[in-house]
């Protein structure tokens, strides 16, 4: 990230105040993207289901982050769906698939731990 | 559509001939085997096709070292889940010919690559490919009124390299009813060393007129006509410069790969290692 001043290694609470930074307004197109997590079949459900995210991140490191949040073993699957049809690539980044098939404002994202459509 | 099916033909009969090499440092016999040469279908992906050479060059390799196989080119990591013939315009598209790619089978990097273990990983992302293009085109309409078993066909057309098995079905997602073009249209605009672009495009004006590739790039990539006309910049889709005033819809519906999304490269003389 290039401005430094939110970089952080997890996303944003939505609910959280943001602090404004010390530099000038971030771009409007570096503007971060509400993600709305939400779980299907067996899968835990996240307490917080929006998130914030830098479009520049990519849907891989989303995985990973609700693999931690709900504590996914190694050795299990997780899998991600866009409007419930298809799995986006890993290392396509968020930006994209928001400016694709975002809705209102915001990209829902369904995560299951087994195979659920397709 | 019918009057080009020669043009989707010659598509998909595209091959490179390719020479893969061991990486010098993972050869733990006397001498270094030969490059294995292999002609290698531009539609397909690397992990997909080589079985073969991947069989050879274990021989010659310590068994107790061998991991996942992954492939490069001059110092690049090649992405297996980006079709052949797009790794090649991409990197090598000005290189002599055969391209020459190093096969490895330590030190993947997983920070770079997406491991592919099995043909199921290969399978499910080229599928979530047409799916997620036949989101963009007709909003999910033609696949999801498809059985599982014309899924396993386009899957298996591809894999056994079988144009008619492949198209019987493909033509469904490709087809637009009438003088409707598709909705949007799916492609991915790469760049060395930069994440792809992928954005909704739709193939025609709110008049109907038909859009063309110049349209689509300029949005995409506001500065580009100048250095394309001031020959700095290529563009390339299956290996070939379209020209600029083509139609994004003819151009979808014949020159995509089979994964259903056009797969555009632009090449910059900088670019040139």
């Amino acid at each position: 990230m290039a401005d430094g001043v939110d970089d952080q290694s997890t996303p944003v609470e939505k609910d959280e105040p943001q602090s404004p930074g010390p530099s000038s307004p971030v771009p409007s197109e570096k503007k971060k993207i509400d993600l709305l997590l939400k779980a299907a079949g067996d899968a835990p459900i996240m307490k917080k289901k929006k998130w914030a995210v830098d479009p520049s991140k990519k849907i891989g490191w989303v995985m990973e982050f609700i693999r931690k949040y709900i504590k996914c073993e190694p050795n299990q699957s997780l899998f991600l769906y866009v409007n419930q049809s298809f799995s986006p690539a890993p290392d396509q980044e968020i930006g994209n698939v928001f400016e694709c098939f975002g809705s209102d404002g915001k990209l829902i994202l369904h995560y299951c731990k087994s195979q659920a459509w397709g | 559509m019918a009057d080009d099916r020669e043009v989707l033909r010659e598509v998909w009969e595209g091959r490179l001939p390719v020479a893969f090499s061991l990486s010098s440092d993972e050869v733990s016999v006397m001498e270094q085997p030969e490059p294995y040469y292999l002609l290698v279908p531009r539609q397909s992906y690397l992990t997909l096709v080589t079985d073969k050479v991947q069989k050879h060059f274990k021989t010659y390799t310590d068994p107790d070292k061998v991991g996942e196989v992954w492939f490069e080119y001059e110092g690049q990591p090649l992405k297996w889940h980006i079709p052949i013939g797009v790794l090649f315009d991409l990197y090598s598209f000005s290189s002599t010919l055969p391209w020459k790619i190093t096969l490895h089978f330590q030190n993947f990097p997983d920070e770079e690559l997406l491991g592919c273990r099995s043909k199921e990983a290969i399978e499910s992302h080229f599928m979530a490919c047409v799916k997620e293009a036949d989101c963009l085109k007709h909003r999910s309409q033609v696949i999801n009124g498809m059985q599982k078993k014309d899924h396993k066909q386009l899957w298996m057309g591809l894999q056994n390299d079988k144009f008619d098995q492949f198209w019987a079905i493909n033509r469904r997602l490709m087809e637009h009813t009438g003088d409707e073009p598709f909705r949007n249209i799916p492609f991915r605009i790469y760049q060395v060393d930069k994440s792809y672009i992928q954005s909704l495009f739709r193939p025609v004006t709110d008049d109907g007129e038909p859009l063309t590739l110049g349209d689509l790039l300029k949005e995409n990539l506001p500065d580009i006509i100048p250095k394309i006309d001031a020959c700095v910049t290529q563009v390339i889709i299956q290996g070939v410069e379209p020209p600029l005033d083509t139609p994004i819809q003819w151009l979808s519906e014949h020159l995509s790969h089979p994964d259903n999304f056009l797969h555009i490269c632009v090449l910059h003389e900088t670019d040139d290692r």
